[in-house]
C-alpha cells in the first residue's frame, strides 16, 4: 500500500494531467460500455427505467447474432468488409503519405496551400450529397460518364445495375474523400522533421527521391504503423454512406456493396431490435480488437517502439 | 560520385563537390536552383498532378453552388445541370426568410467549435503527454485505456442515458461540446507526435536547471510540438463543425441547433416527405415553399464555407520550413 | 495489469452508483404525482413535427384551460420530422419519463410488445370513457396487439384505397375513358398514346406495380394474406401467378419505355406541382382529388384500383401512445379524453387562437391568418379526433360525412388486429429484408424480367428460412383467430 502511494506521489505531475481525460473517458466511454449487455438479452422495456430493462430483459446467450452468420448473404458481407478495408488501409496509406510529401515538396509553397485546402473540400461533403455527384456521373440518362462515352460511340452503360464496375468506384470514392484529411496527419509530421536531416543526406549525395526514402519514410514510419494498426482495428466497420448513399441502394449492386453495416441496418429495418444492433456492434468490435493485439504483437516484437502499447 | 539518376539534381553533386560543375547548359542554367528542391520539370509535373487531384476535389464543390443557384423546376425536369437552363436565387431567398434560425445556428456552431476545440486540446494534449514520456509509470495503461474505447463502444441508448439522465445535459449547450471532447484516436497521434518531437536529452537539461514539469511543458514542448497540436486542433474543429447527430439526440430547442444540424434536418425532413407522401400531400402547405435540392445544396455552401476559409489558418503549421525555435542536437 | 484492471472497474462501478443514486433521487423529487390537492399534473408529451414558434403561447392557453377541467398541465414538445425515427427510438428505450408520445405502424406494434407503452383498455373504461365511444370501432379494434389496446388511434379515415390519379389535361385531351381502368393492364392504351405524342410527359411516374394483398408487414416482404379465396392462410404473395402476370405486365410497361431508366433506384417524389407525369399511384381519402389538385395547381382526377379496405397499417396510421414510464396514466387519458371529445381544446391545440391565428366566420367554418402558416403549422393527422376539427371555408360542407361514408364502406383486411410477433424468427427475417430490398424494388418498378428473376427471388428467399417464417406467422395467427372467437 505504502508502496503505492510512494508512486502515486512520483507520478503526480503525470496523473494530473491525465485526469480530466480519464474522468471524461470512465463517463462517457466506459460506464455505456454495460449497455453492450444487451447483445445478449431479448430487450423489454421496463416502468422503472433502463436498468430495470436491462436487468430484467431475457438473456438469450448467442441468439441476437445468428442472423449475422445463418445465410450466405453472411458471407458476402463478410468478405465484402473484409476486402474493401484491406484495400482502403493499403492504397488509403500509400495515397495520404504520398500526397503528403508530394505537397510538401511543391517549390510553390501558395500553390501547395491552395491544393491543401483544395483536397480536403471532399471531406465536408456529406454522403448524402456525394452521392448526387456520382449520380450525376453514372446516371444511365443524363450521366456524364455516358454521354463521354457516346462520343466514342461505345453504348450507354446501366452503372447502377452493373456489379462489376463498383469495387473500383467504390475504392476510387473512398480516396476521393479521404486522401485530404488523410494526409494532414502526415504533413504536419513532415514539417517536423529536423532540416538537418535533409542537409546531411544532401551532402552525402542523395538525390531528393533518396531524400524521401531515407529521411521522410523513415520518420514517418511511427506514424504510419500506429494509424494502420488503429485502422485494422476497424477492419469490420464500413463508412455507412458510401456503401448505402453512394450505389443508390440498388439492389442489382448488393453483391459488392452490401457490407456488414449496411446488411445490419436494412435487416433491422422491419424488427427494430436493440438486442440485435448491438451484437453486430459487439461483434465487429470484438474481432477488430483480436486482430489489433495480434497486430500490435507482431510489431512490438519487430520494433519495440513502434507498437501501440 | 553517385551516379546521375534521372531527375537526379546535379546541383547536390556540386555542393557536395564544393564546387559548380561546368559544362553542359543543363547544367550552367541549374546554377540558381536552390539544392533543397526538386527538378523543375518533375515539380512541374507532380505540380500538374496534384492540381488535377484538387480540381476533381473542388469541382463538386463548385457543381454545388452552380445547384444552388438553379431553380428548383429546372433541377426536376432536367436533374443536375453544369449549365442551369434556369438560374434563380430562390433557395438563398429560401434561405435568407430563416435568416433568424440561420443566424442562430451559426452562433451555435461558432461557439461549440471554439469552446469545444479549447477544451479538446487541452484534454487531449495533457493526457498525450503524460503517456508518453518514460517516466510515468502506469502509462502503458492509460494508453490502453484510451485506446480500448476506440474499439469498443457503449452504444447509442447508454451514453443517451448516462449524458441525460446521470448528467442532466439534454436540451443543453454542453451537450454538444462534451459527448465529443475525448478522442482516442487523436490522443495516440498527437503522442506518437510527442515522443517524436521532443527528445528527452532537452528536458533532463532542463530538469537539470531546476524547471518544472508544468514548465517544461508550455515553454518547451508546446512550441515544439505546435505542429501536432494544430493537426489535433484542425481535427478538433472540423469535428465539431460537421457534427450534426449529437444535436439530433440531445437537443430539442430551436435556439440550440447546431449549423449541420439543420442541413441534416431539412434534408430528413424532405426525405421523411418522400417516403411517407400520404402525409406530405396532407402538409403540403408546410412544404409548399421549400425548393428543395436548390436550397439543400445553398445550406451545404453556407455551411461549409466558413470552415473551409479557415483551413488556411491551421496550414500555416503544416508547411514546412516554419518550424518553431528548432532545437539541433 | 491485473490490479490495475480491478481498480478500473472499482472506479467505474462507484462512479456509475454514485450517479444513479443522483438521478434517482432527482427523479422522484421532479415529478409530482399532482393530485386533488391543487397541485396540476403536468404531462410531458412528445410528438411529431417542425418545432413552431408560437407553441407556448398556445399552450400557455391550452393549460389555463387544461387546470380548470382536469386540474393538468401539458408540456408538448415536437421532435422534427427527419428526426422522429431516431430521436424517439433512443428515448423510448432508455426509459425516458414521460407522458404521451406519437407513434404509428410498425413501431407501434414493436414498442407495444416490447412493452413500452401502457396497456389503455382499462382507462378507456373509466377517464376515456367518451373517447372510447367518439372512435370509429374499426380502428379501435385494428389496434390491439396481442388483445390489448396500447394507444388512441387518431380518429380519421381508417381504411385505404390505393387509386391510379391522371393528370386530367391529358385525360380530357386524348378523349380516355378512365371509368374502366381497374387494373394495371387497363392503362396500357392509354400509355402508348402519352408516350408517342407526349414528349415531355413520362407516362407513369414511378410506383410499384400493385398487388392486393393483406400484407403482414408492407409490400416489400413476402408474407401477406390474400382478401379472397383461403383468407385464412398466410402465403408468399411473390409465388402466384398473379404476382407474375402484374410484375410481366409492369415490365412490358418499362421496356416500352413508359417509366424512367432509373425507376428502381430512383428517389424522385415526383412533386404534384411539376406537370410531367400521366398517371401516378397514391392513396385515397374522401375529397383526395380536391386536395392534390389544390397543391398541384392543376386538376387531376383519380379512379380506384381497390375497394376501401380496413388494414392494419391504414388505422395505424398515427396514434397517440401513454408511455410506461408515466407516472400519471389517470391523469393522461383524462387530457386524450379531452382532446379527442372536446372541439374547443382539439382545435386549439390543431389552430391556435381564434383571432391570433385563424378568425371564425359567421358559418362557423375557419380562415387561416397568416400567423398560422408562420408560427403554428402543426400536422393536424397526428393530434386526434378530425371529426371534430373546425371546417375551413372552402372545405366542403359534407367531409367529415364523406370520411365516415368511406370508413362504413370498408372491406375489412383477414389480419385486421392481428400483429405478427417477429422474437422467433428474427434471423430469418433479418436475411428476408436484405433479400427483399435486393429484388423487390427492380421487380416491381419493371426494371427486370419477371420470368428471370422472380424465380430467383424465391429460390434465395427459400434458402433464408422462407417456409420456417410462413409457419411461424401461420402459428400465431390460428392462435389470434381462436381467440376471437
Amino acid at each position: 500500500m505504502k508502496g503505492i502511494l510512494k508512486d502515486i506521489y512520483k507520478n503526480r505531475v503525470w496523473l494530473l494531467m491525465i485526469l480530466p481525460g480519464t474522468i471524461w473517458l470512465l463517463l462517457f466511454s466506459y460506464l455505456p460500455m454495460f449497455g453492450q449487455v444487451l447483445a445478449f438479452k431479448k430487450f423489454r422495456i421496463d416502468p422503472d427505467g433502463f436498468f430495470a430493462s436491462v436487468i430484467n430483459s431475457e438473456w438469450v446467450g448467442w441468439d441476437n447474432f445468428k442472423y449475422l452468420f445463418s445465410t450466405n448473404d453472411a458471407w458476402i458481407i463478410t468478405r465484402n468488409t473484409l476486402i474493401y478495408n484491406l484495400i482502403f488501409i493499403v492504397v488509403g496509406l500509400i495515397a495520404a503519405v504520398a500526397t503528403a510529401i508530394l505537397l510538401s515538396e511543391l517549390i510553390n509553397k501558395r500553390l501547395s496551400k491552395v491544393y491543401q485546402t483544395s483536397i480536403l473540400f471532399p471531406h465536408f461533403i456529406s454522403w448524402v450529397i456525394g452521392s448526387y455527384f456520382v449520380f450525376t456521373f453514372l446516371s444511365t440518362e443524363h450521366g456524364l460518364l455516358n454521354q463521354f462515352l457516346g462520343w466514342f460511340n461505345i453504348d450507354s452503360i446501366s452503372w447502377y445495375n452493373e456489379s462489376k464496375y463498383w469495387p473500383f468506384i467504390i475504392v476510387f470514392m473512398s480516396l476521393w474523400k479521404g486522401v485530404g484529411y488523410g494526409s494532414i496527419v502526415y504533413l504536419a509530421s513532415i514539417v517536423g522533421i529536423d532540416r538537418t536531416y535533409y542537409e546531411a543526406a544532401m551532402i552525402d549525395g542523395a538525390s531528393k527521391w533518396k531524400q524521401i526514402k531515407h529521411v521522410t519514410l523513415p520518420m514517418l514510419k511511427p506514424l504510419m504503423i500506429i494509424l494502420t494498426i488503429m485502422n485494422i482495428g476497424r477492419i469490420f466497420n464500413s463508412d455507412f454512406g458510401l456503401f448505402y448513399q453512394v450505389p443508390r441502394d440498388s439492389g442489382a449492386l448488393y453483391s459488392v456493396t452490401n457490407v456488414i453495416d449496411t446488411y445490419v441496418y436494412r435487416g433491422l429495418m422491419n424488427l427494430g431490435d436493440i438486442g440485435m444492433s448491438t451484437a453486430a456492434g459487439l461483434y465487429q468490435s470484438a474481432v477488430g480488437f483480436i486482430l489489433v493485439i495480434i497486430t500490435n504483437y507482431i510489431v512490438r516484437k519487430v520494433d519495440e517502439e513502434s507498437a501501440l502499447f | 560520385m553517385a551516379k546521375l539518376e534521372r531527375n537526379e539534381s546535379p546541383v547536390v553533386i556540386s555542393s557536395s563537390l564544393g564546387e559548380m560543375k561546368g559544362g553542359g547548359t543543363k547544367v550552367v542554367r541549374k546554377k540558381h536552383r536552390d539544392p533543397q528542391h526538386m527538378h523543375p520539370v518533375v515539380n512541374a509535373i507532380i505540380s500538374v498532378l496534384l492540381g488535377i487531384l484538387a480540381f476533381t476535389c473542388i469541382f463538386p464543390f463548385i457543381y454545388v453552388i452552380i445547384i444552388s443557384f438553379t431553380s428548383e423546376e429546372s433541377i426536376v425536369r432536367n436533374g443536375f445541370q453544369l449549365i442551369p437552363k434556369e438560374w434563380s436565387l430562390d433557395a438563398y431567398h429560401y434561405l435568407w426568410s430563416m435568416k433568424e434560425q440561420l443566424f442562430r445556428s451559426y452562433g451555435v456552431t461558432i461557439f461549440i467549435t471554439i469552446v469545444g476545440t479549447i477544451i479538446s486540446v487541452l484534454m487531449i494534449t495533457f493526457y498525450a503527454y503524460a503517456i508518453s514520456r518514460p517516466q510515468f509509470k502506469y502509462r502503458k495503461f492509460f494508453t490502453f485505456l484510451a485506446f480500448f474505447t476506440m474499439l469498443f463502444s457503449g452504444g447509442l441508448v447508454p451514453t443517451y442515458i448516462v449524458v441525460t439522465q446521470f448528467l442532466g445535459l439534454k436540451d443543453t449547450i454542453w451537450a454538444l461540446i462534451l459527448p465529443l471532447t475525448m478522442n482516442a484516436f487523436y490522443i495516440i497521434i498527437m503522442r506518437t507526435f510527442f515522443l517524436k518531437s521532443v527528445s528527452e536529452s532537452i528536458l533532463e537539461s532542463a530538469r537539470i536547471d531546476g524547471a518544472s514539469e508544468w514548465r517544461i511543458f508550455f515553454q518547451i514542448i508546446f512550441p515544439l510540438s505546435l505542429p501536432g497540436i494544430a493537426t489535433i486542433a484542425l481535427f478538433s474543429t472540423l469535428g465539431y463543425w460537421n457534427d450534426w447527430f449529437t444535436a439530433l439526440l440531445y437537443i430539442d430547442d430551436p435556439n440550440l441547433v447546431p449549423l449541420q444540424s439543420l442541413l441534416m434536418k431539412i434534408e430528413a425532413n424532405l426525405e421523411f416527405m418522400r417516403q411517407n407522401l400520404d402525409v406530405a400531400i396532407m402538409q403540403q402547405s408546410l412544404f409548399d415553399t421549400i425548393p428543395e435540392e436548390s436550397a439543400k445544396m445553398a445550406m451545404v455552401v453556407i455551411a461549409t464555407l466558413p470552415i473551409a476559409i479557415s483551413y488556411p489558418f491551421f496550414q500555416k503549421y503544416f508547411i514546412s520550413g516554419l518550424t518553431i525555435g528548432g532545437v539541433k542536437e | 495489469m491485473k490490479k490495475k484492471l480491478w481498480i478500473l472497474i472499482a472506479l467505474v462501478l462507484s462512479i456509475g452508483t454514485i450517479l444513479t443514486a443522483c438521478s434517482g433521487n432527482e427523479d422522484s423529487s421532479t415529478t409530482e404525482k399532482g393530485d386533488g390537492n391543487g397541485k396540476p399534473y403536468e404531462i410531458k408529451w412528445y410528438t411529431i413535427g417542425t418545432p413552431q414558434k408560437d407553441t407556448d403561447k398556445v399552450f400557455e392557453e391550452v393549460n389555463k384551460y387544461l387546470k380548470e377541467k382536469i386540474n393538468a398541465t401539458v408540456d408538448m414538445t415536437q421532435i422534427d420530422w427527419g428526426d422522429w425515427a431516431q430521436k424517439s427510438q433512443v428515448m423510448i428505450n432508455s426509459g425516458e419519463q414521460f407522458d404521451i408520445i406519437f407513434t404509428n405502424g410498425t413501431d407501434y406494434v414493436q414498442n407495444a410488445q416490447k412493452g413500452a407503452f401502457l396497456a389503455i383498455d382499462e382507462l378507456l373504461e373509466e377517464e376515456g370513457k367518451e373517447l372510447k365511444q367518439a372512435i370509429n370501432p374499426a380502428l379501435l379494434e385494428g389496434i390491439k396487439v396481442d388483445g390489448k389496446t396500447y394507444g388512441i388511434p387518431a380518429n380519421k379515415e381508417a381504411a385505404r384505397q390505393s387509386v391510379y390519379t391522371f393528370n386530367k389535361r391529358l385525360v380530357d385531351k386524348y378523349n380516355f375513358d378512365i371509368s374502366n381502368v381497374k387494373t394495371l393492364e387497363d392503362l396500357e392504351p392509354m400509355l402508348k398514346v402519352i408516350k408517342e405524342n407526349e414528349p415531355s410527359i413520362t407516362p407513369i411516374a414511378t410506383f410499384d406495380a400493385f398487388l392486393r394483398y393483406d400484407y403482414v408487414f408492407n409490400a416489400e416482404m413476402p408474407f401477406a394474406f390474400p382478401f379472397e379465396g383461403d383468407t385464412d392462410h398466410v402465403i408468399n404473395p411473390f409465388e402466384t401467378d398473379e404476382a407474375m402476370q402484374t410484375l410481366k405486365t409492369m415490365h412490358s410497361y418499362y421496356k416500352a419505355g413508359y417509366l424512367k431508366e432509373d425507376a428502381a433506384t430512383s428517389k424522385d417524389s415526383w412533386p404534384m406541382d411539376v406537370e410531367n407525369w400521366f398517371v401516378r399511384m397514391g392513396g385515397f381519402q374522401p375529397y383526395a382529388d380536391l386536395l392534390w389538385s389544390r397543391s398541384a395547381k392543376y386538376e387531376v382526377v383519380s379512379v380506384p384500383a381497390e375497394q376501401p379496405t380496413t388494414v392494419n397499417d391504414s388505422v395505424s396510421g398515427s396514434i397517440q401512445a401513454i408511455s410506461v414510464t408515466s407516472k400519471n396514466p389517470e391523469k393522461t387519458m383524462e387530457f386524450l379524453n379531452l382532446l379527442n371529445t372536446d372541439p374547443y381544446l382539439r382545435n386549439l391545440v390543431d389552430k391556435g387562437i381564434e383571432g391570433v391565428h385563424y378568425k371564425k366566420n359567421e358559418n362557423g367554418t375557419i380562415e387561416d391568418l397568416p400567423a398560422r402558416i408562420e408560427s403554428y403549422n402543426m400536422p393536424s393527422y397526428s393530434l386526434g379526433n378530425h371529426f371534430i376539427l373546425d371546417l375551413y371555408k372552402d372545405d366542403p360542407e359534407d367531409k367529415w360525412e364523406k370520411f365516415q361514408e368511406f370508413n362504413d364502406s370498408a372491406v375489412k383486411a383477414p389480419s385486421l388486429g392481428f400483429n405478427f410477433n417477429s422474437d422467433p424468427v428474427r434471423s430469418e427475417l433479418a436475411s428476408i429484408t436484405n433479400i427483399s430490398k435486393e429484388f423487390y424494388p427492380a421487380l416491381a418498378t419493371g426494371s427486370v424480367d419477371p420470368e428471370e428473376y422472380l424465380p430467383k427471388f424465391n429460390k434465395k428467399l427459400k434458402e433464408a428460412g422462407l417456409d420456417k417464417v410462413l409457419e411461424e406467422i401461420q402459428k400465431q395467427f390460428d392462435e389470434w383467430k381462436s381467440s376471437q372467437k
